[in-house]
Parts: C-alpha cells; structure tokens; sequence
C-alpha cells in the first residue's frame, strides 16, 4: 500500500479539532494539577505531622495508580459511589487534574527541601518569619531548580491526555482513530499525529534541556 | 581587652539539649557581658555549636532559660513552658546577629542585598538609608566596591565579611560566630580574624566559637572550655589556657601549641641561613 499524505489533509480539520481538544485539556489539567500540588506541596512542608501525612498520602495515591485506570474509575466508578452524574469532560479534566497534582507537588516540596538548611538559619537569625523566608529565600531559589522537572513533568502531562480516547473525548488520538474508522487509512492517520507530537514537543523539551544546563552552570 | 562594664548581656542558664540518646548539652550555664568577648574552645561534639545556636533560638533547647538584655528568648524548667509568639521571639532573637561557618549568604542576591534583606523586610528600614548603611558597613569591612557582586564572585573570606556585614546591618548588640573561619582556605583566615578583631576593638560584645586557639588567646576576654556538653573550664586565656588545672584542656591546648612547635623553625627565618643572601663570587678579577 502506498503512502498517501492526502488522507490526512483532507481531513485536516478534524485533527485540528482534536488538537485544540489536547491542548485544552493540557491546560486544564496542568492548571489544576499545579494548584493543587502547590497546596499538597505546603502541606508536606507544614511541622505538624498529621497535615503532612495527609499531603503524603495524597501523593502516593496518585503516583502510584495507573492513569488509564484512574480514568476509567473516575468516570465509571465515582458517580456510582457518590451517586452523582459526571460528564466524561469533567471526568477526565478530574482524573488527569489529580493525577497531575501528585507529580507536580513532589516537585515543588522536593525542590523547597533540595535549598541549604543553611538559607534558613540564615533568614531566622537575621529575624524573618515563615513567609517572608519562603517568599523572599528558599522559593525564589527553588523555582530556579523545579523549572526543568516541571517542564518535563508538563510534556507528560500533553502525552497523557492522550488516554482520555478512552472516555470517548475527542482529543487527537481519538480523532485519528475516528478517520482511520471511515478512511481505512490508519498508516497516514497515525503517522501524522504521532509527527504532530513530536513536533510540539520537541521544542519543549529542548527548552527544558536548556534550562537544566543553565542551572548546573 | 576592651573595659568590660558589669551589665549581662546575654545569660544562658541550666540549657539541656538531646537529640534522642545524645545529650548534647548537659547544663550549661554563661553569662556575656556588654563588651566582652569570649571564646567558646573545646573538641568537635563538646557541644560548643550546640550552646551557639541555642543562644538565639536557632536549636531550641529542651530545658533552661536564654535571657538577652534582661528579656526573655526561652524558659522551660520541670514542664512549665513560657509562651512566646513567633514575633516576641523574633523580637529578642534581632539583638543578636550570627555568622556561620559556612557564610549562608543568600547565593540570588548581591552582597548589597544580602545587606539590606533584614533590614528592609524585618526591620522596615527606607532602602536609601538601608544601602547608605550597608554601603559604610561594606566600607567597614574592606570591600567597598563588591556591593553589586554576588557571592559566587566572591572568595570565601570576602563572603564571610559581607555575611559579618550583613549580621551588623540589623544593630545587633550581640555578635555570634561559629567557627567563622574553619571553612576557608588557609591563606583566607587573617582577613576574616581581622575583621572580628577590628569589631572587638569597637566594643562590640562577642561570642565566638573558634579552633583558632591562638586567635582566642590573643582576643577573648574569657574563654570557655567545653567539654561533654558541659563548661569544663572558663576564664582569662592566659591563665586558662596556660595552667594545667584541667588534664582534658591541657591535652585539647597541647595538640596546639605541639603544632605550633613543629612549625617553630619556620617562623624564625632569620636564624636559617638565607638562600637568597649568598654572597657573590669575588673573584678579584673586576676590570678598572
């Protein structure tokens, strides 16, 4: 069978679709993900243990289920346990958003540990609070450190929207499939999505590189 | 050295410390008058670090009492606990101001901003009048032009003399060192001893922990000999450190002055015969 490019542009509009779809959901998830691990993230940094066991098993949970399965659950599963109706957008949004929380805050509170005890001694010996400390010593220098993991951790999250097929949202994997149903042409279909990834992505993480050498310098 | 008038500035009384079966700090019980300068001695675990960071709260201890010019800092005796705010603590803990040993100058900022931090933030000074000061203060220390520099330019003596500057920036009325000079190269060690001398010489009150036995001696008004967690032996350095009183300092002081002995040679160049000062071959043969 012959390679032929012109499947896809014919229907390029239906990709473009599915690649708004993938970068809506990116943002969605990526936006929650990193609201809520930044929360999770202070609980884990909290003295009090009991709030940063919460934090921790927070963390664990979610690093440790399978997305595909955690999709599935949140969509199938979690209406029926609180018997409430769940459209498969907020489903998804929910199971990716979460599942992306877990990963960003390790993140951040490994990137808050990772500063010298040192810097805090410093900052509570010249007399600054907690916050002051946080705002103005240990984060400023902590972000400089979590930039190339959470660009990386973001690069996955994109990948990873790619699962939401399953819950028949029509990201670009799942219009791919939808052409290749009707063109019975899934070389050129997925071919060119796969392409599509790689392109979007590889600036991404060259940039992440970038800034992973900037810091060791 | 300098006149040491009566008034306490600092006073640590009956201070226990344990990090589980590790009892650090045993009861340890000084008082720092305005002015003075006393030098806390002793083999690494005697707990003369330890006794440092209690004194501002950066180590809580387990029991004892930390008065700083007659306000409480901690007060914990047989489970009655006085109760401070983060603030009230903050409050005492800025008449003090440390140095550490390994500077834990902020590396994103300049050695100007690492100046001005407190007071701007803690203190709420005006920045022009916190960089007017922290512009004398770098003067003070001899790096009048390293303000705009940050601390990965800096050498570890510079940096350890932009972090003094940046510890007397908040008009502490008590300075406390940890070993300000043990994480430097050797041939940086005098400028950063001058620096604290040329502080003693001001009347600042000090309190220093050193392995710079020579240094305590030559500076301290006291010096305090820990040992177990406990104050072994204090007093004037000449007559401490050269009595044999206490076997345990006799032998901590002895490593000392043995070392010193061995490098004796070297420190009298002039009885060597000089390699440089051969005498020039006079062979008579000079024209006319």
């Amino acid at each position: 069978m012959k390679f032929d490019p012109s499947i896809v542009f014919a229907n390029w509009d239906i990709l473009a679709y599915g690649l708004l779809v993938t970068l809506k959901y990116t943002i969605y998830t990526c936006a929650i993900g990193l609201a809520i691990g930044l929360f999770v993230a202070l609980l884990q940094l909290t003295p009090w243990p009991l709030v940063r066991w919460t934090g921790r098993i927070w963390v664990e949970f979610f690093r440790n289920i399978p997305l595909l399965v955690l999709l599935m659950w949140t969509y199938y599963a979690l209406p029926i346990f609180l018997q409430i109706q769940i459209g498969k957008e907020t489903a998804g949004i929910l199971g990716l958003g979460f599942y992306a929380s877990g990963f960003y805050a390790e993140i951040l509170r490994a990137g808050v540990q990772s500063i010298d005890r040192g810097q805090t001694d410093a900052a509570v010996a010249l007399g600054m609070g907690y916050f002051q400390r946080m705002k103005r010593i240990i984060l400023p220098q902590a972000l400089r450190r979590m930039v190339p993991p959470l660009m990386g951790q973001t690069i996955m999250q994109l990948k990873n929207t790619t699962l939401l097929s399953v819950l028949t949202i029509p990201d670009l994997l799942y219009q791919a499939g939808y052409i290749a149903s009707f063109t019975y042409r899934p070389m050129e279909v997925y071919t060119a999505i796969g392409a599509v990834f790689i392109i979007m992505l590889f600036p991404l993480s060259a940039l992440s590189r970038r800034f992973e050498r900037k810091e060791a310098a | 050295m300098t006149a040491t008038s009566t008034d306490v500035v600092l006073s640590v009384r009956g201070i226990e410390k344990s990090y589980g079966k590790n009892h650090v700090l045993r009861g340890v019980d000084l008082e720092v008058h305005r002015g003075e300068v006393v030098c806390l001695i002793g083999a690494s675990g005697s707990g003369k670090t330890s006794l440092l960071r209690c004194m501002n709260l950066l180590m809580e201890p387990d029991q004892g009492e930390i008065v700083i010019e007659g306000a409480p800092l901690f007060r914990s005796a047989r489970g009655e606990r006085l109760k401070l705010s983060g603030r009230q603590v903050s409050a005492v803990r800025i008449k003090t101001g440390m140095v550490f040993q390994s500077f834990n100058l902020f590396p994103h900022r300049t050695a100007l901003e690492n100046i001005i931090e407190a007071p701007l933030v803690v203190k709420k000074v005006p920045r022009a009048e916190a960089e007017t000061r922290a512009r004398e203060l770098l003067t003070r220390m001899g790096l009048p032009d390293a303000g705009h520099k940050y601390p990965s330019q800096l050498s570890g003596g510079q940096q350890q003399r932009i972090a003094i500057a940046r510890a007397l920036a908040m008009q502490p009325t008590i300075m406390l060192f940890d070993e300000p000079t043990s994480a430097l190269d050797p041939e940086l060690v005098g400028e950063v001893l001058a620096a604290i001398r040329q502080l003693a010489a001001e009347g600042m009150t000090m309190v220093i922990v050193t392995h710079e036995i020579g240094f305590a001696y030559e500076l301290a008004d006291r010096v305090v000999f820990m040992d177990q967690g406990v104050v072994a032996a204090s007093g004037p350095p000449r007559e401490l450190l050269l009595s044999n009183a206490n076997p345990r300092l006799a032998a901590f002081v002895g490593r000392f002055t043995e070392q010193a002995r061995l490098l004796g040679p070297l420190a009298a160049p002039a009885a060597a015969p000089s390699l440089t000062y051969l005498p020039t071959k006079d062979n008579g043969s000079c024209p006319i």
